[in-house]
């Protein structure tokens, strides 16, 4: 597996108009980690994420993707890097409702410039490692939460990004497929050497990763590694 | 709160309601400013017809008769057609009636002319048109004429000037002959043509909400509101945005009117007084358009209230039934049966029923047809964006069917119109009966001489050598064969034979037939009078005909008995380019308003009603597809708001807005593409199907075919610009759930 690059963010502070969403936080995220985000509602668990992803601009601080800055290339760079570095898991799935399954799983293959065959076979691979044999040809419409969730996650990870985004993946579902969904989150990313970085709101989730950091008001107020608590 | 003050509050605080309650007013205004000038246009032709009555023969009138009138038509040298009124006045000429627009009858000498004639004859030598009538006496009238460029002379003579074929009346016509059927028909078709893409810009509009409106509907649900309150809430909402779009509608087609006036039919414009429309359809149709959009609107819902709560979209949906397609060729071959017999009023009517179901079983055929294209693309699919579009059309043919369903009709009807219309030009003819160039005159025998006496003394004053030729009629044997009395050297050169050198033998009979028995050379002035025997000695010589009303026989006169005159006959004079206009005045000036014809006059009358024709479908097309491009472009938008989210995460996911908005333009672009061309293609296809069955003479395909296609690239254009724009709108919001 080729040696994938560390994300860190330093200072990282976010403004919406006088009232900062993220005040100078620092973060380390090395290659193959998987770490969630937790913190009440409004605490900056979202901004945090978008500003390491490159979605959102910072104010201060600067973000680097293997020791390059990443937060001062211009919108054309950072998209390409969020396409081929990064991979995104939203809380509904986000899937496409005209495509089945692997279409869905495909698409940023697709529209990266990737030949049919290749990418669905690609896709088709993802979703069998997902458990989803037999819902290939399934609209979303046709698949339950879960599955769903599965399929975004098989799309985030059919491109073989170093890091995986995942804004609340369970947010929508039940306590137990919100377990198994995770699981499969984390065991594909393991997979692939993906790092993992996840916003969810339940604790007993948060406690089945490794590392976990605590929000409050725009501050990191804990970050806690395999049980042992590293005062911020 | 009731549902109106709910509405607008809705309307105030929510952008995108609003944007779609703007964009449901604009198609609703152009749709009722739209019916509002095209249910005026038979009006339009009928007050353009009574205006210009007094042209036209009245009813004879033998005992009370005031004034005797002769109406004709001239060329004038720019090619453009002169309504000419020849009058003699019987009784005191203070005592007759007069139309509008003229103050006074013209005497013996005296002509009153239309200003654009008058401007004519202004800027023309003499001998090329103002010598035709006589001394200007005064202008006719505004109300006087068809149109305001119409180029009319009333020209006056004393009654024993007149022309045997005059007609005795009292006063002038003062009816018309009624509105023109031609543009009736039109404009029914028009109705048809141009409210459907208005509409389907409205449906558009509505759906840019439907997504949003669905949530909030499930939301009032879910807070107990009835159905009814539901659909009360809604309506409020549309009906606020028709009713604004009716009476917007209603402001602007002063404008609307305006701009018709300028498009010529049967010869000119038009005066804006022309469209006007009565207080009550006006008002009928300001009130019964905005009500069927609210009625639409009610109608749509009861699948919203109907669906399961929360259920959105993504499923497989179930194929369409086969059946669809049935009712289309039925309805074709019953609308191409009526419109190759159609003749009564009542057969109009019927074709127009026919059409109206050509236009519904399209409605069925159509999303049969589009999923079928939905499934080809998404078979054969190589890039996501095609993928994307078939799995559109196949999901939702109903719905993508209809956002360009206004465009299909009209490109269909308009690519029809646009191959039969030039197939009917390139039939377009006259028979040949005088060699090209040729003008003449029929009269009786009685006025011939004088007439060509007066044409030669004209055209030796304006120092022409044509000179006119007098030809009389006379008919051979128990056969009665029409024959030309005149000599063999005028006949070959006036008339369609070739005399194959028998004009240097004495005078004889000359006749394709040459072993005509001699038992039958017997002439007679009259059709199926008993005629003369010719002299024995008369040579019988051959010649051939060039043109289809050429004459069984020429008779040279010197073989006529002496006491054999012809009744009728022509005076005929060859002209060239060059002095067409002044070997005209000659005529027209002896001829005392009888009609001075020539194949090419009447060539250029035919081929000017198919410019008509032709220049109002195009308008039709092209108003139609800006319709349908805007349609299609508010559809685009929408399907990108719908799924906004979707797009949004994309985006976030990296695919730059680029690569989705080509494909999203594709997605957009392809169906409209697809849909016009197509339809063009049906509509030239059934054209020259509908052409064949009339006739099968040569099919001209113009230029004017690729017209569809043009129009449809336009429309995919249309409706794919919006995408980017709509994408940038969707990146700048905040990555969230609503
Ligand atoms: N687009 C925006 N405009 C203005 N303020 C914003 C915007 N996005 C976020 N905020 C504010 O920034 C702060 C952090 O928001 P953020 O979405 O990061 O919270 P969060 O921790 O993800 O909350 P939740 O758990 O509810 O998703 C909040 O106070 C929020 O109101
Ligand atoms: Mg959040």
């Amino acid at each position: 597996m080729p040696t994938r690059p560390a994300l860190s963010g330093h200072g990282l502070s976010k403004r919406y108009g006088t009232q900062y969403a993220l005040s100078g936080v620092d973060i380390d995220i090395t290659p193959g980690e998987a770490m969630a985000i937790v913190g009440p509602s409004g605490s900056g668990k979202s901004t945090l994420l978008h500003v390491l992803a490159g979605i959102l601009p910072v104010d201060d601080g600067e973000v680097t993707l293997g020791g390059t800055r990443i937060d001062s290339l211009g919108e054309t760079k950072r998209s390409e890097l969020r396409r081929t570095e990064f991979g995104f898991v939203f809380q509904s799935g986000m899937l496409v409702g005209e495509l089945s399954a692997e279409e869905n799983a495909a698409l940023p293959m697709l529209l990266a410039g990737a030949g049919r065959k290749e990418a669905m076979a690609e896709a088709r691979r993802w979703l069998e490692h997902l458990g989803l044999t037999g819902k290939e040809r399934n609209r979303p419409g046709e698949l339950s939460g879960g599955q769903a969730q599965r399929v975004a996650i098989a799309r985030a990870l059919a491109h073989r990004p170093s890091v995986i985004f995942a804004d609340e993946p369970t947010g929508a579902l039940d306590t137990r497929t919100g377990g198994e969904t995770m699981t499969a989150l984390l065991d594909a990313a393991a997979g692939s050497g993906a790092a993992v970085v996840v916003v969810t709101h339940d604790r007993d989730l948060a406690a089945s990763v490794p590392r976990t950091v605590s929000l409050r008001d725009g501050r990191i107020d804990a970050d806690t590694r395999a049980g042992a608590v590293v005062p911020a | 709160m009731n549902s109106f003050q709910l509405a607008l509050r809705v309307l105030r605080t929510d952008g995108r309601t609003r944007v779609s309650a703007i964009l449901i007013a604009v198609g609703v205004a152009v749709a009722t400013a739209l019916v509002l000038l095209l249910v005026s246009l038979p009006g339009a032709t009928e007050t353009r017809a009574d205006r210009s009555a007094w042209q036209q023969y009245g009813e004879p009138s033998e005992d009370g008769a005031s004034l005797e009138l002769v109406a004709s038509e001239d060329v004038a040298p720019d090619g453009r057609e002169i309504q000419r009124v020849d009058v003699a006045a019987l009784a005191d000429p203070s005592r007759i009636d007069l139309p509008p627009g003229i103050d006074s009858l013209p005497g013996p000498g005296e002509a009153l002319l239309s200003p654009e004639l008058a401007d004519a004859v202004d800027h023309t030598p003499g001998s090329q048109l103002g010598e035709r009538f006589g001394a200007n006496a005064g202008v006719l009238g505004d109300d006087a004429l068809a149109y305001p460029e119409q180029l009319v002379a009333l020209v006056g003579h004393a009654p024993e000037d007149m022309p045997s074929t005059a007609m005795p009346q009292d006063g002038f016509s003062p009816a018309g002959r009624g509105a023109d059927p031609m543009l009736g028909l039109l404009a029914g078709v028009g109705v048809v043509v141009l409210t459907v893409p208005s509409m389907a810009l409205v449906a558009s509009s509505a759906r840019l909400i439907a997504a949003r409106r669905e949530r909030r509907l499930a939301a009032f649900r879910l807070a107990g509101a009835t159905p009814r309150q539901v659909i009360g809430m809604v309506t409020a909402e549309t009906a606020i945005a028709a009713a604004g779009g009716a009476l917007l509608g209603w402001a602007v087609s002063p404008l609307l009117r305006q701009a018709a006036t300028t498009v010529p039919w049967d010869g000119g414009t038009w005066q804006a007084s022309d469209f006007v429309l009565g207080a009550v359809p006006t008002v009928a149709i300001v009130v019964v358009v905005p009500l069927l959009v609210v009625l639409a609107a009610a109608l749509g819902l009861r699948r919203v209230l109907s669906a399961p709560l929360g259920a959105a979209g993504g499923h497989t949906p179930k194929p369409l039934r086969w059946w669809r397609l049935v009712p289309l060729p039925v309805s074709g071959v019953l609308f191409a049966y009526l419109a190759t017999t159609a003749s009564s009023q009542v057969e109009a009517t019927l074709l127009l029923v026919s059409m109206a179901m050509v236009i519904g079983s399209l409605t069925l055929a159509g999303p049969w047809i589009t999923a079928a294209i939905g499934g080809l693309f998404v078979r054969r699919w190589r890039r996501p964006s095609a993928l994307l579009a078939g799995r559109r059309l196949r999901d939702d043919p109903r719905g993508a069917y209809r956002a360009t369903a206004g465009v299909v009709l009209a490109v269909f009807t308009g690519s029809m119109a646009l191959t039969v219309l030039p197939s009917i030009e390139g039939q377009a003819g006259a028979l040949r009966e005088y060699t090209d160039g040729v003008l003449y005159v029929n009269a009786d025998h009685g006025s011939l001489q004088r007439i060509a006496a007066d044409t030669n003394d004209a055209l030796a004053r304006y120092g022409q050598d044509e000179r006119a030729v007098t030809i009389g009629d006379a008919f051979l044997g128990d056969e009665n064969a029409l024959a030309r009395v005149v000599d063999c050297d005028a006949a070959e050169q006036l008339l369609v034979v070739d005399m194959r050198g028998a004009c240097e033998g004495a005078p004889g009979v000359y006749t394709p037939y040459p072993d005509v028995s001699r038992d039958e050379l017997t002439v007679s002035a009259e059709f199926g009078q008993p005629g003369t025997s010719l002299p024995a000695a008369v040579p019988v010589r051959p010649m051939t005909t060039t043109g289809e009303l050429a004459p069984e026989a020429i008779v040279d006169p010197a073989v006529l008995p002496a006491d054999f005159t012809p009744n009728t006959g022509t005076v005929a004079v060859t002209s060239t380019p060059a002095n067409v206009d002044v070997v005209r005045t000659a005529l027209v000036s002896a001829a005392g308003g009888l009609p001075v014809q020539s194949r090419q006059a009447r060539l250029d009358g035919q081929v000017s009603q198919l410019d008509d024709l032709q220049r109002v479908t195009v308008i039709g097309l092209l108003a139609a597809s800006v319709l349908g491009g805007c349609s299609a472009a508010i559809a685009a938008a929408g399907s990108v708001l719908d799924r906004r989210r979707t797009f949004g995460a994309l985006m976030a996911a990296g695919t730059p807005v680029r690569v989705l908005a080509r494909a999203l333009r594709a997605e957009a672009a392809l169906p409209a593409l697809v849909a016009t061309v197509g339809a063009g293609v049906a509509g030239t296809l059934v054209g020259i199907g509908l052409f064949t069955m009339v006739d099968d003479g040569a099919k001209v395909l113009t230029p004017w075919l690729a017209a569809p296609v043009v129009l449809g690239i336009g429309v995919a254009l249309i409706a794919s610009s919006v995408c980017t724009p709509a994408l940038r709108r969707v990146q700048a919001e905040p990555l969230a759930d609503e």
